[in-house]
């Protein structure tokens, strides 16, 4: 491990309403891996941007290569040899691979573009990442996992310093994982720094030096990785909120009636032959790596994208559902993982996002009936202990806990028997979080069905009864949660299949 | 500033409004001061005459604004209704009556033709419109032969439907507009048409993904626009005479500066019918004034582009300031 | 690379879809009407042709940005008017009204370009408003006057020569195709070959990435409305040649023929994608409609009917292809 070259001293930044950076400090030599680790919502992203340029930090001092430095814009951090791959993939879909790579500093002869040369340096490229991509296809027509490629070839490309790899391995097959940890350790051999985002402990555990860890905008500490627990870094982590704990055993009653039943759905590329089984009361959990489908199955049942083929069974009978008004009908309810965009209608109030699912049952004849709707909503700020001066406020002013409760106030509303939560505590902070899970085992227990899909592992073996496993959209195993391991489910889950 | 906001009245009213008004009201003294003989009921009248066919015209395209679109074959459209009624009414001899509901049945015609091609097929709203805007000055042309069409003056058969706008001199035309913004503002604050119109111009897909049919209520924002414009048509021809074809783009930018200015946002999700009703009221007393002034028609296209800019502009950095 | 394209897939690529279209048409109008056949009628439709073509190539460039620019029938108006004036009633050289007309394309254009990229308001309302404010400018600047620019004999009427050339025997060559041809490859170039037109491709597919690409996207977004200003203000000079005497309060609609001839011609509506070529090709179709239309019985208003729904037809198409090939890659 090589000298510092990076260091970040009391790095603060508010957006309104949220203290997203509260004094941070992180290091960073060169030939060093450092994770920088947190829950949701820590902070990771957000002192990365302010360290690209992206978002202009309030205060706090950046010290790179010996002298503070402050980038306006990622081309300059760029310039200075400092690139990020980001988790939301940035590539221009219309441009192929090597005009992606290449962007912003195409070579030249004259005005004309050499492209040629573009598409020879982006095979150095890949043969140097040992990888098989051909420059000249377009961007939009490669797997998400190439994509990514592509991203950490355009950053080798820049002649960078400092390398940050931001979840790199959410979207990876275990191939495509090891894959890259060849390129980390190559580019650590080149003496280079490299920042890893992550929060799979594996991983942290197999591929870093140092470990810094960050919770709710603050700095927590920087650990050595070798000489270091899992459960260190875990406690560090979580703080001293304490979590409802993991499931030992299912709480669903034997022989509960099956209340839905999905039989060979097959819908786009990502959903093949997925068939599985729902019972009332039951905390379904799905699990699999980013891009395994589990989304698409989710949207497919519920009819937000049309499917090829597959029957689905509500109560024991067929159900036709073909657009969301078809699967609401039929007492389904979605929670995206993306609220802002599918879940809320962030510019309405609480009572109107509380009734959009059921405008018709607070009808007094053509006109809506304000006080009865008002009354609904105000039932389940109360029932879910939504935090709010009064249900008109608007949405855009809560946090993201608290949208999410009047997502699932929406449904509730609605009366819906079967809920599907994608990602239910993403973006929502620690402590709120728990209360989502209390929520969630509270509505289980009232006889609800819900299928959970997450992505964090804790989240899956603390809520669930029984486990799907997808893998590149098909169904890989399903155990119940006696008999679920880590490795058991990681093992289902990056199982190629072919 | 802080105490007039806060205001109880000026708080229900809305701000904006408030403001609104005060500009119209400052800037009727003004044109009284600097004009001479602008302070008579000739001009009020003239003023009015404009705001009845302009006032439909943007009440319809507050609708389509509310959902995110735009429909900027509004103008177009109107001529296209007064030609083709005024011609069924000249050429065919069909009761003047029968006349008004063609009127609006092409206006109906056309919103259904936006609307579905907008809502169920994604066309960009800006692409239909555009078309048919062409499509309105085409069909009107071919089905005049190219000729101008004259509504029956108020003494002759069948012009009975002019005391619509005035009668003896009575603005019969300004309660009819009020009434109808009432019911406008009723459609859009308290009905599930207006409530889905405006959550989906925010966020369709959430709206989509309550199991709302998005499509369907969005085609509606359209048709209402389009009965909306048929009604415009029949005050345009109420208070004016002669529709001659391939004309009418000139009032797209106006009634959509009425609506701008009157808060509703070009984002969607946010409208405005007391706004949209006084920015109409301002842009009318504008062209008014201008015209008694002895300018011509250019500048005031010059000046409602300038407005329409400026008021667009200020609810982009409002949204921005906002996130 | 293998560039191998089997012959379904050169079918399926709407460029060529529109050559056939456009050689398609010209036999149908030519096998319909004998007066049609007439070398005349070849002579009037391409003088007619040629500032559709600039247009449209222009106006490629904001489409492509994601945006369009609705000003540039009116604005080629106004820059016709305002060089006529110059010219006609205030006695300059043609070359300055040429020159004057081609600058206050730029200047519209930029301003187009600032209104769009810096104060963020959507391009079909922005340059709506640019397209009324032009409208009124070209008759204001022109006192309300209608401007004939020098007809060929006058003089001054050198510049109908760019464009045609009367042989012995009042044979008319009409060489304004060649530079068309020329301004077509010129600028296919600039999008495929060069930065700006790179970048103007990669703002329409993804902005956000492109910026994140350390490009400076305001500058590139800015100059293709400033590219689709200069076009109109190049395209007033062909107009200045076909029209004898311009009206003022004129040119609304013709943005219409315009876009669509790009759109047909293949530059997606949504933006991201498109050619000059598909665009050359494209503003054909429109063009042979509207001169061929008459010929056939048909009133010259079916034109407007007809290119409002073939534009809507394109966008479908545009839009059904986009729907497949997310569900082929999902």
């Amino acid at each position: 491990m090589g000298e510092e070259i990076l260091r970040m001293e009391e790095i603060d930044k508010s957006f309104p309403g949220v203290h997203a950076l509260d004094h941070v400090h992180f290091n960073l030599n060169r030939g060093e891996v450092h994770a920088l680790m947190g829950e949701n919502g820590a902070g990771k992203s957000t002192l990365m941007k302010v360290l690209t340029g992206i978002y202009k930090k309030d205060s706090g001092k950046i010290i790179y290569e010996g002298k503070e430095v402050e980038f306006h814009t990622t081309r300059e951090a760029q310039d200075a040899g400092i690139v990020i791959v980001h988790q939301e993939l940035n590539m221009v879909g219309d441009l192929t691979v090597a005009q992606n790579i290449f962007i912003g500093r195409e070579f030249t002869n004259g005005i004309k573009i050499d492209d040629k040369k573009m598409i020879d340096e982006s095979k150095k490229l890949f043969d140097r990442l040992h990888i098989e991509i051909n420059p000249t296809e377009k961007m939009s027509s490669l797997t998400v996992g190439k994509q990514q490629m592509c991203e950490i070839a355009k950053a080798i490309s820049h002649n960078c310093k400092v390398i940050i790899f931001d979840e790199p391995s959410a979207a990876l097959t275990e191939k495509e994982i090891q894959d890259l940890f060849t390129i980390i350790r190559d580019l650590r051999a080149q003496n280079l720094g490299i920042i890893y985002i992550s929060h799979r402990m594996d991983e942290i555990k197999v591929i870093t030096d140092r470990v810094t860890v960050m919770r709710d905008g603050t700095y927590v500490g920087t650990l050595i990785t070798k000489d270091s627990t899992k459960d260190d870094i875990v406690k560090m982590m979580v703080g001293r909120v304490i979590y409802e704990p993991p499931k030992e055993k299912s709480m669903v009653a034997p022989g509960a009636p099956v209340v839905l039943k999905v039989e060979h759905l097959n819908a786009g590329k990502m959903v093949k032959n997925v068939s599985f089984e729902l019972h009332k009361g039951e905390i379904l959990g799905f699990s699999g790596l980013m891009g395994a489908g589990r989304t698409e199955t989710a949207r497919a049942i519920f009819g937000a994208d049309p499917k090829q083929s597959g029957d689905i069974y509500i109560n024991g009978k067929k159900a036709d559902i073909k657009t969301p008004e078809d699967a609401v009908r039929h007492g389904i309810g979605y929670l995206s993982e993306d609220r802002k965009r599918y879940g809320i209608v962030v510019q309405k109030s609480i009572t109107e996002n509380s009734t959009m699912a059921c405008l018709e049952e607070y009808m007094n004849g053509i006109f809506i009936n304000k006080g009865k709707e008002k009354k609904a909503a105000e039932k389940y700020i109360e029932e879910l202990a939504t935090k709010t001066p009064s249900a008109d406020q608007l949405v855009v002013n809560l946090s993201g806990g608290n949208q999410q409760k009047v997502v699932i106030a929406k449904w509730l509303v609605k009366n819906c028997d079967i809920l599907i939560f994608d990602e239910p505590t993403r973006g929502i902070d620690v402590g709120a979080k728990n209360e989502i899970y209390k929520l969630m085992n509270q509505l289980a227990s009232q006889g609800k069905s819900i299928i959970m899909i997450s992505s964090e592992m804790q989240e899956i073996l603390r809520m669930s009864d029984r486990i799907v496993i997808m893998c590149e959209g098909q169904k890989t195993g399903e155990v119940k949660i006696e008999e679920a391991t880590q490795e058991l489910i990681m093992d289902k889950a990056t199982r190629n299949i072919n | 500033m802080e105490k007039f906001k806060n205001n109880v009245f000026v708080k229900k009213v809305g701000f904006n409004r408030v403001v609104l008004a005060g500009v119209l009201i400052l800037m009727y003294v003004i044109f009284c001061v600097a004009i001479k003989g602008f302070a008579g009921s000739a001009h009020l009248m003239g003023t009015l005459n404009y705001v009845y066919f302009l006032g439909f015209l943007s009440l319809a395209v507050t609708f389509v604004i509310a959902t995110g679109g735009i429909d900027f074959s509004i103008g177009p459209v109107m001529f296209c209704c007064a030609l083709i009624a005024g011609y069924c009414f000249g050429t065919y001899k069909v009761p003047m009556a029968v006349a008004l509901i063609i009127c609006i049945l092409v206006g109906l015609l056309f919103g259904m033709f936006n609307g579905y091609l907008v809502a169920y097929w994604s066309v960009p709203p800006f692409i239909v419109s555009m078309a048919s805007m062409n499509i309105a000055k085409g069909v009107a042309s071919l089905f005049t032969k190219t000729q101008s069409v004259s509504w029956p003056r108020v003494e002759e058969a069948g012009g009975w439907f002019r005391n619509l706008a005035t009668a003896n001199g009575f603005p019969v035309g300004l309660i009819i507009f009020l009434a109808v913004a009432v019911i406008c503002a009723m459609l859009l604050n308290n009905t599930k048409v207006g409530r889905y119109i405006l959550c989906l111009g925010s966020n369709r897909e959430a709206v989509r993904l309550s199991g709302v049919n998005t499509k369907k209520w969005e085609m509606l924002a359209y048709v209402i626009c389009g009965i909306l414009v048929g009604i415009a048509a029949i005050f345009f021809v109420a208070t004016y005479t002669t529709v001659q074809p391939n004309y009418g783009d000139q009032y797209n930018n106006e009634a959509i500066a009425g609506c701008v200015m009157g808060g509703t946002s070009m984002a969607g999700g946010l409208a405005s019918i007391s706004g949209t009703v006084i920015g109409v009221i301002i842009i009318s007393l504008l062209q008014e004034g201008i015209l008694a002034t002895g300018m011509t028609k250019d500048i005031q296209l010059i000046i409602t582009g300038v407005i329409v800019i400026v008021a667009v502009y200020a609810d982009v950095v409002a949204r921005r300031r906002k996130n | 690379m293998t560039k191998k394209k089997s012959a379904l897939g050169v079918l399926s690529n709407q460029k060529y879809i529109v050559i056939l279209v456009v050689i398609a048409l010209y036999i149908f109008f030519f096998a319909a009407s004998v007066d049609f056949r007439k070398y005349t009628t070849m002579v009037t439709l391409l003088d007619y042709s040629y500032y559709y073509v600039l247009m449209a190539i222009g106006v490629s460039f904001p489409l492509i940005t994601g945006g369009v620019d609705l000003s540039i029938g009116t604005g080629m108006v106004c820059y016709a008017l305002v060089g006529g004036y110059l010219v006609h009633n205030v006695g300059l050289p043609v070359w300055v009204g040429m020159i004057v007309a081609i600058l206050f394309g730029c200047v519209i254009g930029l301003l187009n370009g600032v209104l769009v990229a810096i104060m963020n308001l959507p391009p079909f309302l922005a340059t709506l408003c640019t397209c009324m404010i032009t409208r009124g400018l070209g008759s204001l600047l022109s006192f309300k006057n209608a401007i004939p620019w020098p007809t060929a004999k006058q003089p001054g009427g050198w510049f109908h020569s760019i464009f045609k050339i009367t042989m012995a025997g009042n044979t008319k060559i009409p060489i304004g195709f060649l530079w068309m041809i020329l301004l077509v490859v010129i600028m296919a170039f600039v999008l495929k070959h060069t930065k700006f037109g790179r970048y103007t491709i990669a703002i329409g597919s993804n902005k956000e990435a492109t910026l994140l690409s350390g490009i400076n996207v305001k500058f590139y977004h800015i100059m293709a409305y400033v590219i689709c200003g200069l076009f109109a203000g190049l395209a007033a000079i062909p107009y200045a040649s076909a029209i004898p005497t311009i009206q003022p309060g004129t040119g609304a609609g013709m943005e219409l023929d315009a876009i669509g001839g790009a759109i047909v011609g293949g530059v997606s509506a949504t933006g991201g994608s498109g050619s000059i070529e598909g665009t050359f090709f494209g503003v054909y179709v429109i063009c042979l409609l509207k001169v061929g239309l008459p010929f056939i019985g048909l009133q010259a208003n079916w034109q407007q009917v007809i290119t409002g729904l073939i534009l809507i037809g394109a966008v479908m198409i545009d839009i059904v292809k986009k729907r497949r090939a997310v569900t082929a890659a999902a």
